[in-house]
C-alpha cells in the first residue's frame, strides 16, 4: 500500500542467498551499516519480498534454491527491480560448470542491475542500487 | 414501533437501529481499508501464498495449529480406542449401512431370539 507519493523513492530491498560463501552478504551487512547510511535515503533491507522493490540476489543458484528464488521473485508486488551481486550470481564463476548449479541467476530470473566482484565493495553495491532506483523511476514513468 | 424500542438488561442495552448504524460504518471502513490495498497484486499466484522463507506454502493444517491439538492429552490417553475406531470410520456410506444393518441384525436376535 502506498501511503504518499513521497515513499515511492524510498528503495526497499529483499536479500536472497541462492548459494553463495556469505563473502557478499558480509558486504551488502556493509554497505548498510552508518559508514555508508543508505538508510537515510530510504534504501534499507527488508525481511519479507511483499514489501520490496528489488531484490539483491547473491550467490550462483544451486539447483536446490531455484524453486525457492521463482517463489521469492514472483511474491514481488510489480514493478520490482532484480540485483545480482557478485561474480557468482553472474557467471557461476568458479562453479560455472558445476553439476549442482541451475543458474547463474540471470539464467533463472531476468536481471535488471549486475554488481561485478568477489566480493564487490559496498560503494559498488550502493551503485547498483543507485542504477537500480533510476530504472525503477524509469519504469514507474513508463520510460522502458 | 416496538421492533425499533430499546431492549435495556440493566447492564447493558440492544438498539436494533444503532447496530445496524455501528454495522454500516464498519463496512465503510473496511471498504475504505480495502480500497487503498495494493492494486498490482496477482490472484492466483504465489503473491497469494504466505512467505515461509521462498519454501512451498503448505496446506494451512500443517503450518498452524489443529483443532484436534487441543484435546491432544485426551486422544492420547484414548489411545487404544481410538486406534480400533478409527479405521471403522472409512467416510463410505456402504460401510456405514453395513454397520447399521449389522447392529440392526443384532438387536434383534438379542430382541426377539433371546
Amino acid at each position: 500500500m502506498k501511503l504518499t507519493k513521497s515513499f515511492n523513492k524510498s528503495l526497499w530491498a529483499f536479500h536472497f542467498n541462492s548459494g553463495s560463501c556469505n563473502g557478499c552478504e558480509i558486504e551488502i551487512v556493509a554497505a548498510i551499516t552508518p559508514r555508508y547510511d543508505p538508510e537515510r535515503f530510504g534504501i534499507k533491507l527488508v525481511g519479507s519480498p511483499k514489501h520490496a522493490d528489488v531484490l539483491i540476489v547473491t550467490g550462483p543458484v544451486v539447483k536446490k534454491m531455484k524453486p525457492r528464488l521463482l517463489s521469492v521473485y514472483e511474491q514481488i508486488p510489480d514493478p520490482k527491480i532484480v540485483m545480482c551481486v557478485g561474480t557468482c550470481g553472474t557467471s557461476g564463476a568458479t562453479f560455472y560448470d558445476s553439476y549442482n548449479l541451475d543458474g547463474p541467476v540471470d539464467d533463472v530470473i531476468p536481471v535488471d542491475v549486475y554488481v561485478p566482484g568477489c566480493p564487490p565493495r559496498p560503494e559498488a553495491i550502493i551503485h547498483g542500487v543507485v542504477k537500480a532506483l533510476v530504472k525503477l523511476e524509469r519504469i514507474e514513468g513508463g520510460g522502458i | 414501533m416496538d421492533i425499533i424500542a430499546t431492549l435495556s438488561s440493566g447492564y447493558g442495552f440492544w438498539n436494533p437501529v444503532m447496530w445496524l448504524i455501528a454495522a454500516a460504518v464498519s463496512l465503510l471502513v473496511v471498504y475504505l481499508f480495502w480500497l487503498r490495498g495494493e492494486k498490482s497484486y496477482k490472484k492466483g499466484t504465489a503473491q497469494g501464498q504466505p512467505f515461509i522463507g521462498g519454501n512451498v506454502a503448505k496446506e494451512k493444517g500443517a503450518l498452524h495449529i489443529r483443532a484436534g491439538n487441543l484435546y491432544w492429552g485426551y486422544t492420547e490417553s484414548l489411545k487404544g480406542y481410538y486406534r480400533w475406531v478409527v479405521p471403522l470410520h472409512t467416510g463410505v456410506l456402504n460401510d456405514y449401512v453395513l454397520w447399521f444393518l449389522g447392529v440392526m441384525a443384532f438387536l434383534l436376535v438379542v430382541v426377539v431370539v433371546l
